[in-house]
């Protein structure tokens, strides 16, 4: 009974299913190319540094293979989901983190923060100006002259030309 | 010996530093779990990076202090606007929320607030009553034993996370895949480093965990739309310390759901939601003639859910420091805040750490009896945090996010690092994987590596060594039955 279910759910696999399971095709697709890698590690026993990544590979395919066929119902369809605001919020991440290294991390996050706070409908000026210059200097302080975090410096490192504070680390 | 570590731990965790730190994680807690969606594990994720330069104790002290204000001010929206701040207070609804109608909102969080107290203070006492036995059991542990804790852990959290126990095992898995990038702790070899220095190391996990919990969260929230989910308390919610009648009526329940949260919160996965469900189940059954009925307002099933929780984030601990099991995705979190400063969790931290441990212990007391204070002196404020608008606070966040992989190694690698795992989780939970798995994976894998390859090469490659350990062979019948009861459950269906 149970080998029929089974032959049942691999009957039911068709092009849909792969395509409404993106994320365990993926999963599977990235197993197999880590298991094709792994063969390739010098070999050193049966218990050689390719025995885990195998190992868990094949789980990684077993179970989103099964979840696949088990058509499991607490999958969301995402063409409910308003992907619109993630995205930008993306973008705006990854602008700041490229941009760090030549802004630095006072200033890029002081245009991140403000445009992040504008995209969030805050429209009040004194507001956007406060929290966008106080909360980047105060992390700036706490991280880059307390904590004494290197923080990625700006081109032209006008942090630089920010205040000292008396060093209070390793409390 | 004990009371000396006792004595010693107390003096440390009551230096000025150590109090100040406990306070403001607290009160940092309270102000996160106050809001709904903000949890716990988020909270700490992303404030994990401010501990990376204080010592391992008064970093301890901080992540804490968030930990149990956090668990313990989720009950406040639920009670008042029938919405948990954390996941933790879904069960302090069905009795809040009713008094909260009835135009007694103010006991009820007087109520939670005292529960929460008893639940934390009891769990706190079983940690360090139980822990040092765990751990002096498990000095006898040898690798099959440890392997098979770590499939253990793993299959359980996969189980009881999400809906799904095929995705849930999916996010363990991938978690420990991830955690095989660098250099192989064995043989030396790079493992998919491509020639990457910044990869040698491995991936750093907290970069991943803050983009899981912090960047992924962030994404969640923007997609629903922060502009309007917005809600308004107007309600008064200052008043007396509770009355006697309700101290009696809650005490006995309290204590019940102190030990039982404990003991829930000990075993892997199960956090501190299963632990208030239960507990508050347990109640309704212990006390058949409640009046008014659970559900319709009663105060007990208020002190029953949230002691329960609270107990829960004692006994994470348990497996957390005398195994390196984590409890719930906090404790895993709060694992790699050890190992960020060379301390490894499990057995051994018993005879390397045991001042660090009772510091960590005699803190999380403290903690707790400063969440009494500030629970009954506050609550007319705390309530007020409810209506801080989530539009300022989680572009903050995303800002600390990234501050938080950067201070890691003050490299912009794990910043990519944690936004490429924040993608990975928006788009898991999109499509319904549980994230906590993933994370316990990552934890767990390089325990599991070690453990497997070890006994293996002991056994010349046979695997009876692990039916010949009976430990060993129990903890993998459980993992095995964890994962297929399930699914034989769904072919019967």
């Amino acid at each position: 009974m149970v080998r029929q279910r089974i032959a049942d759910a691999i009957g039911r696999v068709s092009v849909g299913t792969l395509v409404s399971n993106p994320l365990s095709v993926g999963f599977i697709l990235v197993s197999l190319a880590v298991i094709a890698a792994a063969s390739t590690f010098p070999d050193d026993g049966l218990f050689g540094p390719s025995l885990f990544p195998i190992v868990t590979s094949a789980g990684i395919i077993v179970f989103a293979a099964v979840d696949m066929l088990n058509g499991s119902g607490s999958e969301l369809e995402v063409s409910d989901v308003d992907v619109g605001p993630p995205a930008v919020v993306f973008g705006l991440l990854v602008a700041y983190i490229v941009a760090m290294p030549v802004l630095g991390f006072w200033i890029g996050s002081m245009l991140f923060l403000g445009a992040l706070l504008y995209y969030s409908e805050i429209r009040s000026r004194p507001l956007l100006l406060a929290l966008s210059i106080g909360v980047p200097t105060l992390l700036f302080y706490i991280f880059g002259r307390i904590f004494l975090v290197r923080l990625p410096e700006a081109i032209v490192p006008v942090s630089r030309l920010l205040p000292q504070v008396p060093l209070v680390v390793g409390i | 010996m004990t009371v000396q570590y006792v004595v010693q731990g107390a003096l440390n965790a009551m230096e000025p530093i150590s109090v100040g730190l406990m306070v403001l994680g607290i009160l940092l807690g309270i102000l996160m779990g106050s809001i709904p969606g903000m949890t716990a594990t988020m909270t700490i994720a992303v404030l994990l990076s401010f501990t990376f330069t204080l010592d391992p104790a008064n970093g301890m002290m901080l992540l804490l202090g968030i930990y149990g204000g956090a668990v313990y001010a989720g009950s406040i929206p639920a009670i008042l606007i029938r919405t948990p701040g954390t996941p933790s207070a879904a069960a302090t609804i069905f009795d809040g929320y009713p008094l909260s109608q009835q135009g007694d909102a103010g006991r009820a969080i007087r109520v939670a607030t005292v529960a929460s107290f008893v639940g934390g203070f009891i769990s706190v006492l079983a940690l360090m009553f139980f822990s040092p036995i765990i751990a002096d059991a498990a000095q006898n542990f040898r690798s099959p034993e440890f392997f098979a804790l770590a499939v253990f852990g793993l299959t359980i959290i996969a189980s009881v996370s999400g809906d799904s126990v095929t995705k849930g095992m999916v996010s363990g898995l991938l978690g420990m895949l991830v955690a095989t990038v660098g250099i192989d702790p064995i043989t030396g070899y790079h493992r998919f480093t491509f020639d990457l220095p910044a990869l040698l190391t491995g991936v750093e996990f907290i970069a991943v965990m803050i983009g899981l919990f912090g960047i992924a969260e962030g994404f969640r929230k923007y997609a629903q739309g922060i502009e309007s989910d917005r809600e308004r308390v107007d309600q008064d919610v200052s008043g007396p310390l509770p009355s006697l009648s309700d101290l009696k009526a809650i005490l006995p329940v309290s204590a019940g759901g102190g030990v039982l949260g404990s003991l829930i919160g000990s075993i892997p996965g199960a956090g501190g939601d299963i632990a208030a469900f239960i507990t508050y189940n347990e109640a309704t059954r212990w006390i058949s003639d409640a009046v008014p009925a659970f559900g319709e307002g009663n105060v007990r099933g208020v002190a029953a859910a949230e002691s329960g929780n609270n107990a829960s984030t004692g006994g994470a601990l348990i497996p957390t420091l005398t195994l390196g099991i984590p409890g719930d995705s906090v404790s895993a979190i709060l694992i790699g805040a050890l190992l960020v400063h060379d301390v490894n969790p499990g057995p051994g931290l018993y005879q390397d750490e045991p001042e660090l441990l009772y510091t960590i212990f005699v803190g999380f007391l403290l903690i707790y009896v400063f969440i009494l204070v500030f629970g009954l002196l506050g609550a007319g404020y705390w309530a007020r945090l409810i209506n801080i608008p989530k539009q300022f606070l989680w572009p903050i966040i995303l800002l600390l996010c990234v501050i938080g992989a950067i201070a890691l190694r003050g490299n912009l690698f794990d910043a990519w690092i944690m936004l490429g795992s924040g993608v990975l989780g928006y788009a898991m939970r999109l499509r319904g994987y549980p994230l906590a798995p993933m994370v316990l994976g990552l934890i767990l894998a390089p325990i599991a590596e070690e453990n497997l390859r070890r006994s293996l090469e002991l056994s010349n490659g046979s695997p009876d060594i692990f039916l010949t350990s009976p430990i060993a062979l129990v903890i993998l019948l459980l993992s095995v039955g964890t994962v297929l009861l399930p699914a034989v459950r769904a072919v019967r269906e």
